[in-house]
């Protein structure tokens, strides 16, 4: 059986139905255990705390907006993966134009 | 964490709540199910869009139309300290049980049983799954 319990206390990043990107990142290298996956359900719900949203954009850079702690229903959840910390914090996200994931239509 | 027990923690605390069509509900927890179908009290709401609003009272959300909840971000350590107070506490009534409890149903062998002889892991905790 497939299991989210792998990603807990990890920082992880999420994609929604509705094109959005949820990420939890430790602000600082070496930040305590902070913006990770606190917790997940059997309907996968999680629970995130110190979260961001990574709002992307054609005309200007990638934007983070903090959400704080989170619980995101599983119904909405598009995608959980792991980020590689040393990958990620190696990007100039200002720099990063790109259209935003659009939501799914039914 | 189980997102459940956050949510139970967060009785009478303030939330977000963003409904899949993007309505989104500001109020104060009063109550929550397993579903969780939710009451909130004192209730802010907005349009899709965000350019309206309305003041509610109370309001009941169906837990299925449910996007996502903000709670306040110290509600984490309340249910952290919460749960290790639980099993420090389930801890220490097992252990209690365990030893005071030996005389019933089990063969009455000296009394007590002495540490780590046969009767040890005889009653445990079921057989686990």
């Amino acid at each position: 059986m497939s299991s989210l319990q792998g990603y807990v206390d990890r920082r992880v990043l999420l994609i929604l139905q509705d094109g959005r990107v949820i990420v939890f990142p430790a602000s600082k290298p070496n930040a305590n255990p902070q913006g990770v996956m606190v917790g997940f359900d059997q309907k996968s719900n999680v629970v995130l705390s110190d979260s961001k949203e990574r709002i992307y954009s054609i005309d200007a850079g990638v934007e983070e907006a903090p959400l704080g702690l989170y619980l995101v229903k599983g119904d909405m959840i598009v995608l959980i993966g792991e980020l590689d910390d040393a990958v990620d914090q190696a990007v100039d996200l200002g720099t990063i134009h790109a259209e935003p994931i659009p939501p799914i239509r039914y | 964490m189980l997102p459940l027990s956050l949510l139970n923690a967060a009785q009478n605390k303030p939330m977000l709540v963003e409904l899949k069509n993007g309505e989104t509900f500001n109020g104060h927890l009063v109550n929550c199910d397993n579903f969780m179908n939710i009451t909130l009290r004192e209730v802010y709401q907005t349009n899709t869009e965000g350019d309206r609003f309305w003041k509610l009272k109370e309001c009941y959300i169906r837990g299925s139309t449910i996007k996502y909840l903000r709670v306040p971000d110290t509600l984490l350590d309340a249910v952290k300290e919460e749960q290790n107070r639980a099993r420090d506490a389930g801890r220490g009534a097992r252990g209690a049980f365990v030893s005071g409890n030996r005389g019933r149903g089990a063969p009455s062998r000296g009394g007590r049983g002495g540490r780590g002889g046969p009767m040890r892991g005889g009653r445990g905790r079921g057989r686990g799954v």
